[in-house]
């Protein structure tokens, strides 16, 4: 009795609001990367995975009524954590303790940006300054179902937040201090992280190509996703069905470069090995591995040799669903495990968009067509951050 | 299984790298407060340090210093969690201004690259080649507490033996104004006397910069012991009250047993209050113990609420200057607990003790 069960999901990206939606895209290969509509910046050029719909529908559909300002990122999170609950039915039988762990890295610069001029100057926008920090994001979603958590904290490891907030989340549970736990992240586009990454000279000026020979950068994404991870006897107390179960995670540190993997994926590699031995899996049994694939020069040739280590000549099918959505930094992790639980539960196997010529020194091409009809009962999901914070986790069916 | 504090190092408005603030504290009478740094360069060679702000190499250097007492490489060591509430913000800064100054155009990526709030985690990592387990948490008051408490439940779940643990935040200038403007720092410097007794809006910043070891294994020079690592969101005051019932008697405690409570007074009316009726209510008559006169506020000075009275109980007293109200100081503290709570959302509650 200490399977981690998943019972809930929301999720919200550049492919629609909502697991619907999601599913819908990913089968018909319909991609959310597009022109720069909401985003102020001048780097119109650059192809974006951004959720189509301005803050006050985001207000809507989270049924955010308060006539006090927001952050985008909280108001995508709160779309998803919505999500995730009636799915879950935390409403009709809570959980005895329930933690609620977000990551997230940009917070609220994106009003930052917008009024830090003012900030400075003058007192027209001072509302916004409390809400920078990545703590008052998570915050600012958490608070309205006061008294229902009973932890609330926020994970900032960049492009992995997410991932490490399930592993948190799943070691609470397990450790006893909480019965289920809420996991995830998000994360809206910023001028900031948009121009820092421009800067690094990884953003490609088309859609990304993942795992592709000519692969020239990633497309930056937004959006929110979360889990609710609980534990089996809850489970079983409050009656409610699980999806599937989170049966192994690892998280590791690359320690080679701030924002460079090394050559041969040693965090990767390690961060994969926990996963699987956390889970008492082979690595032939996994049947499909989402890959962190950001459509980096380094990236996707750093984690492709370290899927080549553990995994040998028998590479199960492998994709990166950032072609879709784009990469969602923060909100990666809890974006990609959905995605991955979608697909197990719907039975295919989403495709790795634009990819036509196989990188040299890997021995694996992607997934070209999407897959249906395929049973799937181990995925794994990578999520790796600047700074070499890599993780991995697992998803199996019941 | 018990856990314990192997060693501390910090950097702050105090002597850094010492202990010299448990007998001699330095009472600044400013509202930002600048940290007393070492000679970095005994620590980072100049030219990696030359890529690092101030932050990061305080990071460093209290990592390093820690690692080095308790006999520990970037083999051995099993985790690195840091908790942060505001990462490198000058490196932010320094990135943002550039983006609205230059309108988006001719941007160096070094700041931004050195801006992500895991930079400091992974810049430990990198230096000390650790690629054991590494996070970052981010959450405002609480962001160390975190720290704490999963390194903890990975130690009770077998996962870790060992884990360095650390709290790092500055107040830049620019961001200290802009707190300003949303009440977090008083309009004028306290005194010594006036500190806890002006009962205005407001607190005095400091910087935090400390890095502790925890670990499952019991060795005669460890601190003391964690017994027990709680948070909680948005409690009342039953709650935190349940909460310290039932860690006192998972750990065959009565409140009588404890010696000492450490509480975040910052001198901030509204925050001061949440404290005073946790001893109104709960704590009553056990000394209350303060540490924010001498080490400021900031989001990570939780880190020093744990590490004053982890120092306490290893140096078997707690010294009249970090005592609240009573002023006779108290020998021999064997348990002592620690709350912390940001804007009465955030709470935490950390019992530690002796060694047997």
């Amino acid at each position: 009795m200490n399977k981690i069960l998943v019972t809930g999901m929301g999720i919200i990206s550049a492919i629609g609001v909502g697991k619907a939606a999601t599913v819908q895209s990913l089968l018909d290969g319909k991609s959310g990367i597009g022109s720069i509509k909401y985003l102020k910046t001048k780097h119109i050029e650059l192809p974006v995975g951004e959720v189509q719909c301005d803050d006050e529908e985001l207000k809507a559909i989270a049924g955010y009524t308060s006539s006090k300002p927001i952050t985008r990122t909280s108001l995508l999170g709160r779309v998803a954590l919505k999500e995730a609950l009636e799915e879950a039915n935390i409403n009709l039988c809570r959980p005895r303790k329930l933690a609620f762990i977000s990551g997230t890295t940009v917070g609220g610069m994106e009003k930052s940006e917008l009024y830090y001029h003012d900030f400075l100057n003058n007192d027209a926008h001072n509302e916004y300054i409390a809400m920078h920090d990545c703590g008052a994001c998570t915050d600012m979603i958490g608070k309205q179902y006061e008294g229902k958590f009973d932890i609330v904290t926020t994970i900032s490891t960049a492009c992995s937040s997410a991932a490490n907030a399930a592993i948190l989340g799943a070691n609470l549970i397990k450790a006893g201090y909480v019965d289920a736990a809420i996991v995830g992240g998000t994360e809206c586009l910023s001028k900031f992280h948009l121009n820092g990454f421009n800067t690094l000279m990884i953003l490609d000026k088309e859609e990304c190509k993942p795992f592709d020979k000519n692969r020239q950068g990633l497309n930056l994404g937004e959006g929110a996703a979360y889990l609710v991870i609980e534990s089996e006897e809850s489970v079983q107390r409050r009656n409610v069905k699980p999806l599937c179960e989170l049966s192994g995670y690892g998280n590791a540190c690359d320690a080679f470069h701030q924002t460079a993997s090394s050559a041969t994926g040693e965090g990767a590699c390690k961060a994969m090995a926990k996963a699987l031995e956390m889970s008492g899996l082979n690595s032939g049994d996994i049947d499909y591995i989402n890959a962190h694939g950001t459509g980096t020069g380094n990236n996707d040739e750093s984690e492709g040799a370290a899927i080549m280590r553990i995994f040998g000549d028998k590479i199960p099918p492998v994709s990166s669903t950032k072609s879709f959505t784009g990469h969602t930094t923060s909100a990666a992790g809890g974006v990609e495990s959905v995605i991955s639980v979608l697909a197990m539960i719907n039975d295919f196997i989403p495709n790795n968009l634009n990819f036509s010529e196989k990188i040299d020194s890997l021995s694996f091409s992607p997934v070209k067509e999407c897959i249906r009809n395929v049973k799937l009962s181990h995925v794994m999901t990578n999520s790796f951050g600047f700074g070499g914070n890599d993780s991995s986790c697992i998803l199996s069916k019941l | 299984m018990d856990i314990f504090i192997q060693a501390a190092s910090q950097i702050s408005t105090q002597e850094p790298l010492s202990e010299q603030w448990f007998d001699s504290p330095v009472f600044s009478e400013k509202i930002l407060n600048e940290s007393i740094d070492p000679d970095f360069k005994l620590y980072i060679p100049v030219m990696v340090a030359r890529r690092m702000g101030k932050l990061m190499k305080r990071a460093i250097v209290t990592s390093v210093d820690v690692l080095k007492k308790c006999e520990l490489t970037g083999d051995s060591l099993e985790a690195v969690i840091t908790g942060t509430g505001l990462g490198c913000i000058e490196n932010t800064e320094h990135f943002l201004n550039a983006v609205l100054d230059n309108d988006e155009t001719c941007l160096q990526p070094t700041y931004f690259i050195q801006s992500t709030h895991n930079t400091i985690s992974s810049q430990i990592a990198l230096f000390i080649k650790c690629h054991g387990y590494n996070t970052t948490y981010s959450h405002r008051g609480t962001s160390f507490d975190a720290c704490v408490l999963d390194a903890f439940v990975q130690m009770k779940l077998g996962m870790i033996s060992n884990a360095l643990v650390g709290g790092h935040d500055e107040m830049t200038p620019a961001y200290f104004t802009l707190l300003q403007k949303v009440g977090y720092w008083k309009d004028a410097p306290l005194t010594e006397e006036s500190f806890h007794s002006a009962n205005t809006a407001g607190s005095i910043s400091g910087n935090a910069s400390l890095a502790m070891v925890l670990t499952n294994k019991e060795t005669f020079d460890a601190l003391c012991k964690i017994k027990a690592v709680e948070m909680l969101y948005m409690p009342s005051i039953d709650e935190i009250k349940a909460k310290t019932n039932a860690i006192l008697q998972a750990n065959g405690m009565k409140l009588a047993d404890v010696d000492a409570v450490v509480m975040g007074f910052s001198g901030d009316k509204d925050n001061d209050e949440v404290y005073k009726n946790i001893v109104l209510q709960i704590t009553q008559n056990i000394p209350a113990m303060c540490y924010k006169h001498i080490f400021g506020e900031s989001f990570c000075s939780s880190a020093y609420g744990v590490y004053v009275a982890a120092t306490a109980i290893a140096r078997k007293k707690v010294p009249a200057h970090l005592l609240y109200s009573s002023k006779d100081e108290i020998r021999n503290p064997r348990n002592i607990l620690v709350y912390n709570h940001f804007h009465n959302i955030d709470h935490s509650i950390i019992l530690l003790s002796c060694l047997d």
